[in-house]
């Protein structure tokens, strides 16, 4: 721990502790307590208690004091736990009566502070810091504590709530944990082999349970029933199988009675029973309650809790994905395929938000389902599929008129919310190989949305991208060029005229995805250029919006890439050639960041192809020169990225020196002047000295690698990578650094008494316009601006002693500063 | 009763991460998304688990609505809609929806390049959240589905801020957002139409604040700048890229104009340009005066202020600068402050809120040596001034709005416990109605009372006129009898008639009996005509029948008279009686009940 920190940490206590004191900024308790956690996890806690006395007189005097902010009471409340987490801590806080002090039950009551919920959720997370040891669990148990947490689990409060049922979970757990340390063995054995304390301690909570499982009124019986599924899911035995026998007759009465409200928390329930060993012994009866639960699949919200039991083998899974798929089945099955007329679910379907809830629930499931590539008994996935392809071709006003229910398909005429739904579990659907023989009908339904005019902009993207996955999977077959590139592209090129930015943009990146999915295919990329597909991307680039322009140069990029493949089709086009017009004008005129970070990206990864493009040669010196100079921080270090890949390029490959039997030393030279020539250095030198970190960060990094190799090269050709230092800002730092280097060589030869004739003056040095690279590199101190860098700070200064100035200097403040938005 | 549930997730009693949680006539409702830029970890979104139990936000909630750019209002906005995943609809006014993405740029940028930060959202996750919002404009009623519609008013705040109306079926809900009740430079003030709400949801920042006049805040902002310049020191505004910049920049632009100064006046790079176009854009959305110079002159075109090179802060003499970002925590504001913190004729103006831990932070709690990177500690003898320009609804101004809005319960948020504490005493006094504060994670439920909309048939109406009495007057209510016929989801009230006819009912009369016994030595026919003369004599102004096939009639009452051949002198009388003259009928049974006159 560091020693400045413990020198503050008594002043921050006397701050903290003093009532007169407004509480300091909201989040440095909370990151001043995220200290004390990692003091606490390194284990220096204790020795932090012992040897800062400070902090026992602070926990008193807030405890003692009436007049305490709530804020620092939580504060306290939750330190003094984290304190008392080790024994030798709880011991000395025991021992200055701190603890009860701070947790007993009567000062719980009698102080106001108890009605703000900040105070109540801090002495819950007080005790469940301390929970670690069996003193604190006897603190608790003595003093009569239960209680109070067994009300707080009624709280008003959400957060102090569920922060109660973690405590009473976390000390029923905790009993055990003992017990089996202390040598019985756990799974043998049942309650009463617990120490007796202890017994009345967990019978107290679990009795709690019961009662609440039992009572008429409804909150209560939620509250029993969440407790009771936190138990099963974080408990282990044999405190889950007594407190099961004991709800398992309340908790039959409750399933039978079929209340609505009550569902959602059944189903928690059971879903954490369906997960333990309580499974699969009949005198549980387990299964019994999930029949009775799923019933016929008409309660509100069994969906979910039918997909997490149709990944349970154990059980019976066919009801649990019949009713995933009713809903389903009902709305979009013919009736001559007989399905089970469910009175109860059509009268719930003919009203429109119930549908459409019980839908949408049906769906997303189903697509849940699919992403596992789940495995159907009793249906085949291709019934499953059409009733998808289905439903959605009624979302857009097709059905057929044999139709079982009529009023379920007027109500999804237009539904965004359905449509949306159904094209992701269409999408998730194209995980089944089988399915691509329906390919027809999918990709029929698909264009039925791309074309409408009435498609919402985000029920095209949800299209686009279940187009692109089928597209995926579909791609062997030859039938799809055609689709692609007569159905597909007209609609497509369409879209691109849209009135809404959304739709443009959401095409675009299509397009990218199709081009980079389908890259290699040459029919696709012969297609992309004979539909005019590629004429229209580059007049995107001009687009009114910039997230739109970002994606057409996305797009053209790909498009770009794609055509590599067909050099004579790349050069009947002249593509790259008006691309890199054009993105050369993004990139220099754009008022828009997106864009101009998207022809970076773009150059980079033609680049890194592995195609030599000796055409961008002409336009990379402006690239970098520009992206160095962008007000955009990324559009930088988007550059230097590009300028690392073209480091990486020109020095291992050394494409330009081919045919000639150079010495390596040459053939570095050559390399680097190359670089020299792209105005790379230029670009270095200048991020060197930016003012946003990671831009200098990634400039020192390359210059490292650079200076490391012309190091290693002895006798490289200096005169040839000489650099002009006049005149900006980096070579102004270089030349104060040469010259008080030469200045500090000057002053060694002076002592020596030698002066050569070729020392030059001061005012000499001052007219230095010209200094060799690997000089420069060695000048300047990278090493050294490399640590800084590192140490920099990082926006916001994060350690504890910042924190604690901060808390200090805040408290000297006399006037305040009104709180602001931001 | 049917109920209105808000559960705040953050600014409950706190001003951090707005996130309200409204649930209305069975649609569920999330106003605002905010993020508390104070943390670098999950804490600094709010916590959606809360909002739904299988974590299926999309099922759950009808709709979003953010109030404005601000990022403690929608910072939390892609996290949601694309880590934690919402598909549904985001509402915001087309200004919040063209700058809110900038700010979240802005943001995402700072947060990104911190070391160790994890759990953010990218470029693309904004871009994808942003085409998930449906734009309105101002006092546009927007039908989020059959039942739920909104409604947005002008705020004031900052551009394209707006409060909004939330209305399923009758009952509904404003939610101010932040608003601000006095014009200023570049904005007006906040206005709402006197809609009745069943709740009001308020911002209370100035809750107990009753702000002195802007104008003396600005002159004092003005002075301050021009002192400096005048003893050739230089200025330094740390701002973020929307919002008071430009309102700033208006008060100075005027300033030099009028005093003739020559001070250079430079904005940071890249940002105004970005920023300016916006409020060109959207100048519907400025103030009357911003619109109506306008067509000679547009404000946001600076004469005086000019783009900013980083090589500028070197050049002698006085200058003023506005540099991002706002709490100097980095990029060009840090780095000008690092060249002028050492000279004492400078200035550094902040504008703005700032996290615990950035320089912005400790400069304005007074600390005066800054340790850099590691390196020397920096030397503050720059003059540090705070000024909030921020445009707050005070105390004053809610209770405005409450005047304005008159809404029968009053919710506040976004603000401070102790302050929010005196104003709901206030409002309570005042206005009569109740004032809710919950905390984080507290739910109040507010009972409402809703008025069901029925449509009365005209031959209905028509009866009742032909009645007589008064005419129908809105203000007075009036009891009126008829068949209420619900039916596919519509309430209407007709004439009983009319209701058997159309649901194709007969009609069966109820009718109500009851035997009276009556020691009368005389025959019955004498018994019943004695009967007849006792009745006439009571009920004078009634109409009464003798019947000969043995009856006596009185309005739909009938009475009949019996007696055994073994008691011929202990009468039963039958009674008999509609349901409309229930009372008449039981009056009778009891009259005779006490026998006849001799």
């Amino acid at each position: 721990m560091d020693s400045d920190c413990l020198s503050l940490l008594p002043a921050v206590c006397l701050v903290l502790a003093d009532p007169k004191q407004s509480p300091p900024d909201d989040t440095s308790l909370e990151k001043l307590l995220d200290w004390f956690k990692e003091l606490h996890i390194q284990s220096n806690g204790q020795v932090l208690l012992q040897h800062q006395p400070c902090l026992l007189e602070f926990i008193s005097s807030v405890c003692t004091s009436k007049t305490t902010d709530p804020a620092i009471i939580s504060f306290t409340l939750k330190f003094t736990g984290l304190l008392a987490a080790t024994k030798q801590g709880f011991n000395l806080l025991e021992e200055g009566d701190l603890l009860l002090c701070a947790f007993e039950r009567e000062a719980c009551y009698v102080c106001d502070l108890w009605e703000d919920a900040s105070v109540r959720s801090g002495w819950l997370q007080g005790l469940l810091n301390m929970l670690k040891h069996q003193n604190a669990l006897d603190f608790i148990c003595g003093n009569g504590l239960i209680k109070v947490v067994l009300q707080l689990q009624n709280d008003r409060s959400l957060f102090v709530a569920s922060l109660a049922n973690q405590l009473l979970v976390h000390i029923l757990n905790f009993l055990t944990s003992l017990n089996m340390t202390n040598g019985s063995d756990a799974v043998g054995s049942s309650v009463s082999s617990l120490r007796s304390d202890w017994v009345s301690v967990s019978s107290e909570i679990m009795n709690a349970v019961v009662e609440a499982l039992r009572s008429e009124d409804h909150p209560r019986v939620l509250l029993g029933l969440r407790l009771l599924s936190l138990v099963l899911s974080q408990c282990g035995e044999p405190i889950r199988s007594t407190l099961w026998k004991d709800v398992l007759v309340p908790l039959e009465v409750l399933i039978n009675r079929g209340s609505e409200s009550l569902t959602q928390t059944l189903m928690t329930v059971l879903q954490a029973a369906v997960r333990t060993s309580l499974l699969g012994q009949s005198e549980y009866k387990v299964e019994e309650l999930l029949e009775a639960m799923l019933g016929d699949g008409n309660r509100k919200g069994v969906f979910s809790f039918s997909l997490s039991l149709s990944f349970s083998p154990e059980i019976s899974k066919r009801k649990a994905t019949g009713i995933i798929l009713l809903p389903l089945q009902c709305v979009s099955t013919q009736p001559q395929t007989e399905v089970e007329t469910n009175l109860v679910l059509n009268e719930q379907l003919s009203q429109k938000a119930l549908c459409i809830s019980l839908l949408m629930q049906s769906l997303s499931s189903l697509a849940e389902l699919a992403h596992t590539k789940y495995l159907f008994e009793d249906i085949s996935i291709h019934s499953i599929t059409s009733s998808v392809v289905l439903l959605l071709r009624m979302c857009s006003g097709h059905y057929p008129s044999s139709l079982l229910h009529i009023n379920a398909s007027i109500h999804l005429i237009g539904c965004c919310k359905v449509q949306r739904c159904g094209l992701d579990t269409l999408g998730a659907l194209s995980f089944y190989e089988e399915n691509v023989d329906l390919r027809k009908d999918i990709f029929d339904v698909l264009l039925d949305f791309l074309q409408s005019p009435d498609s919402h902009a985000t029920v095209l993207k949800k299209t686009f991208q279940a187009t692109v996955r089928w597209i995926a999977v579909c791609s062997p077959f030859p039938d799809l060029l055609q689709f692609i590139s007569h159905d597909l592209f007209p609609v497509l090129e369409k879209r691109m005229w849209d009135l809404r930015w959304e739709v443009r943009d959401s095409t675009l990146e299509f397009i990218t995805q199709l081009t980079a999915a389908l890259n290699g295919n040459s029919g696709f990329t012969e297609a992309l250029h004979t539909s005019g597909m590629v004429s229209v991307l580059l007049s995107s680039l001009a687009d009114t919006e910039g997230y739109v322009r970002a994606s057409a140069v996305a797009a053209v990029g790909e498009a770009v890439t794609a055509s590599f493949h067909q050099a004579t089709l790349e050069r009947n086009s002249n593509l790259l050639e008006k691309a890199l017009t054009q993105m050369m004008i993004v990139l220099s005129q754009d008022t828009e960041v997106f864009p101009r970070r998207a022809v970076v990206k773009a150059f980079t990864s033609w680049l890194k192809g592995s195609h030599p493009l000796t055409a961008l040669d002409s336009s990379l010196s402006s690239v970098l020169s520009l992206g160095g100079n962008d007000f955009d921080w990324e559009v930088k270090m988007h550059t230097l990225e590009l300028a690392e890949v073209l480091m990486e390029k020109t020095l291992t490959c050394c494409p330009y020196m081919q045919n000639v039997d150079f010495s390596e030393k040459t053939c570095l030279t050559q390399a680097l002047s190359r670089l020299k020539d792209f105005g790379l250095f230029d670009l270095l030198f200048n991020s060197l000295f930016d003012c946003d970190r990671p831009v200098c960060e990634k400039a020192c990094a390359l210059l490292v690698r650079l200076r490391t190799l012309t190091a290693e090269t002895a006798d490289l050709d200096h005169s040839a990578l000489v650099l002009n230092v006049c005149g900006n800002r980096w070579g102004d730092e270089v030349q104060r650094r040469y010259l008080k280097k030469q200045q500090a060589k000057a002053s060694v030869c002076a002592t020596d008494g030698a002066t050569g004739s070729d020392e030059r003056t001061d005012s000499e040095l001052h007219c230095i316009k010209d200094i060799s690279l690997p000089t420069i590199l060695q000048i300047l101190d990278l090493n050294d601006m490399q640590r800084m860098l590192m140490l920099s700070s990082d926006h916001v200064v994060n350690s504890p002693q910042s924190l604690m100035e901060d808390i200090l200097s805040a408290a000297q403040q006399s006037e305040e500063n009104i709180v602001d938005c931001y | 009763m049917p109920d209105i549930k808000v559960t705040p997730l953050g600014a409950g009693q706190d001003v951090g991460r707005s996130c309200i949680l409204v649930s209305i006539g069975g649609k569920n409702i999330m106003l605002d998304c905010g993020m508390h830029m104070g943390y670098n970890d999950d804490r600094r979104f709010p916590d959606f688990s809360y909002v739904t139990q299988n974590g299926r936000l999309t099922e759950f909630l009808d709709c979003v609505i953010i109030s404005h750019f601000h990022l403690d209002h929608c910072g939390a906005l892609p996290y949601m809609s694309e880590m934690v995943g919402y598909d549904g609809p985001i509402y915001m006014t087309h200004p919040t929806k063209a700058i809110c993405p900038i700010l979240l740029e802005d943001f995402r940028k700072i947060t990104v390049d911190k070391k160790g930060e994890t759990n953010f959202f990218t470029s693309q996750m904004i871009k994808d959240c942003m085409k998930k919002v449906v734009p309105l404009n101002l006092h546009q009623t927007v039908q989020v589905d059959e039942e739920l519609e909104i409604k947005a008013y002008y705020a004031g705040h900052v551009l394209g801020a707006a409060m909004f109306q939330i209305k399923v079926g009758s009952e509904s809900v404003v939610y101010t957002g932040d608003y601000n009740m006095t014009p200023d430079r570049h904005l007006g003030a906040a206005w709402i139409d006197k809609c009745r709400p069943d709740l009001l949801i308020s911002e209370s920042t100035y809750a107990t604040t009753i702000r002195d006049s802007k104008r003396c805040r600005e002159r004092d902002f003005l002075k301050k700048v021009h002192e400096t310049v005048e003893r050739g020191g230089k200025v330094l505004i740390p701002v973020f890229a929307l919002g008071r910049a430009q309102e700033l920049c208006i008060l100075l632009e005027t300033f030099w104009e009028r005093m003739n100064l020559k001070a250079p006046i430079y904005f940071s790079t890249g940002l105004t340009e970005k920023a300016n176009h916006y409020y060109k854009l959207f100048i519907t959305w400025t103030n009357q005066k911003i619109r109506k110079t306008f067509v000679q002159r547009n404000m946001f075109e600076f004469k005086h202020i000019k783009a900013f090179d980083r090589s500028y802060a070197d050049n002698p003499g006085p200058m003023v600068v506005f540099a991002t970002p706002g709490m100097l925590h980095a990029g060009q504001s840090l780095q000008i402050f690092k060249k002028w913190a050492g000279n004492e004729k400078n200035m550094l103006i902040m504008p703005g809120y700032c996290v615990q831990g950035t320089v912005g932070h400790k400069i304005l709690n007074g600390q005066k040596k800054l340790e850099m990177e590691g390196r020397a500690t920096l030397d503050v003898k720059l003059q540090v001034e705070y000024m909030s320009f921020s445009a707050h609804a005070d105390a004053k101004g809610i209770m405005q709005l409450i005047r304005m809005a008159e809404p029968r319960n009053m919710l506040l948020v976004h603000g401070e416990a102790k302050k929010m504490e005196f104003l709901k005493d206030k409002i309570e006094q005042e206005f009569s109605i109740s004032c809710y504060m919950p905390a984080n994670g507290e739910t109040t439920t507010i009972v409402t009372n809703p008025s069901v909309p029925v449509d009365i048939s005209l031959n209905l109406l028509k009866r009742e006129m032909a009645l007589g009495g008064p005419l129908p007057d809105a203000k007075r209510p009036r009891t009126m009898h008829g068949t209420l016929i619900m039916k596919d989801n519509s309430l209407r009230l007709v004439s009983p008639e009319q209701a058997l006819k159309e649901l194709g009912l007969s009609e069966h009369q109820l009718r109500f009996t009851c035997r009276v016994q009556l020691h009368d030595p005389h025959s019955d026919t004498d018994t019943l005509g004695r009967i007849y003369t006792h009745l006439k004599s009571v009920l004078k102004s009634y109409s009464i029948q003798h019947v000969p096939d043995g009856t006596v009639i009185v309005e739909s009452i009938v009475i009949k008279v019996t007696s055994s051949a073994e008691e011929p002198n202990l009468k039963v009388l039958l009674l008999s009686w509609s349901y409309q003259d229930e009372e008449l009928g039981s009056f009778l049974s009891t009259l005779l009940k006490n026998g006849l006159p001799s």
